[in-house]
This record gives C-alpha cells, structure tokens and sequence, in this order.
C-alpha cells in the first residue's frame, strides 16, 4: 500500500510542476495539471496489472 | 496567435532573461520570486526541495562521473547526472559535502528515492525554462 502512497505523491508533484509551467488560462492549466495527475495514476495500474500477470520469475 | 508566438520566440532574450534563467536553475523557486511570482515560485520551488529531500530521506542516490568510470560506464553515468545536476546548488551542496552518493540498495524505498532525485533535476530544468520564458516576455 505504501508503494501505492509513494507512487500517488510522485504523481502529484510532477503534475503540479506540469500545471504551473503550462500556457492557458488558471483554469486551463489546472485542468491539465489535474488530468496528468489522473493519467500517471492510470498509466501506472494498468502497468502495474499487465506485469502482474507475466511471468516473469 | 502562432505568428505572435514565433515573433516572440525570434525576440532576442535580454541579459536579464538569461541571469534569472542562472538563479532558477541555481536555487528552485528563486528565479520566480525574483521576479515577484510568488505563487510560481511556492509551487515550483517546493516541488523540487520537497523531492530532493525526500529522495535523500528514501535512501536514494545521486549519481556523478568517477575516474574510475571509463567509456561506456562513464555515458552510462552521464545522463542521470546530468537530470540530477539540473537540481543545482542542492547537487553541488551535496557533492561539496559528499551527501547522498553512497548507494543504500538494501533500503525498500531505494528505487523511489533515485527517481525523486532525477526527477527534482528535470522538473527544475522545466522551472528554469519558465522563468527564463517570463523574463523574456515570452510568457505573462
């Protein structure tokens, strides 16, 4: 669970950097902060469920 | 909008640009501050201390270019060095003082704290960029 914790707070602060450093308005941009914060979230379960299934040890 | 956008990409960035460009990269959150985007600066600038340090704290380590790293060894080293040193003075305090380069791989949050680390120096490089572009005019 903690890897979970770890991986969410990473997901966060690189995500606020990308929101900041953005072009658009405050709105904009923290829309696209929030939607790649979601994404690394995502990316990472998925990632994390294909590797769980192969076979690798 | 995208030819008032290339015209200011082909404005020339003054001396100022360039000098905050040097204090972002050097001390995160500096180069906003100094230009009294204090908002920019909190956020930006605290991402990175935040996970510089706690990268050091998960026992990662940060990598630099030994003698005794030759050839391929040494260009293996030479990309994570250069995405940790976009950290700045955090980096070279940590060289000065031989901080955070042993490696602690038996630690469980070992692999955690190395990405912390590289990723404080990119996400600062992308900070050191802003400031710059603000300076520059090329960003309000």
């Amino acid at each position: 669970m903690r890897h979970v914790l770890w991986m969410t707070i990473f997901a966060m602060l690189t995500a606020v950097v990308f929101g900041v450093v953005a072009k658009g308005s405050d709105r904009q941009r923290l829309i696209y902060g929030l939607k790649v914060f979601a994404e690394f979230l995502v990316i990472a379960f998925i990632l994390g469920w294909i590797l769980y299934f192969l076979p690798l040890r | 909008m995208v030819t008032r956008e290339m015209d200011h990409a082909g404005t020339k960035a003054p001396g100022r640009a360039w000098m905050l460009g040097v204090a972002a990269w050097a001390v995160p959150g500096l180069g906003h501050l100094l230009q009294g985007k204090w908002g920019r600066a909190l956020l930006l600038g605290g991402v990175v201390w935040v996970m510089f340090f706690a990268g050091l704290a998960f026992g990662g380590h940060l990598f630099h270019i030994s003698s005794s790293d030759q050839g391929f060894a040494a260009i293996l080293q030479l990309l994570p060095m250069s995405a940790n040193f976009g950290a700045g003075l955090l980096y070279i305090g940590c060289w000065v003082t031989n901080t955070g380069f042993a490696e602690q791989a038996q630690r469980i949050t070992y692999e955690y704290g190395n990405t912390f680390l590289l990723v404080a120096g990119l996400l600062n490089y992308l900070a050191m960029l802003d400031a710059f572009d603000i300076a520059a005019g090329r960003k309000p």
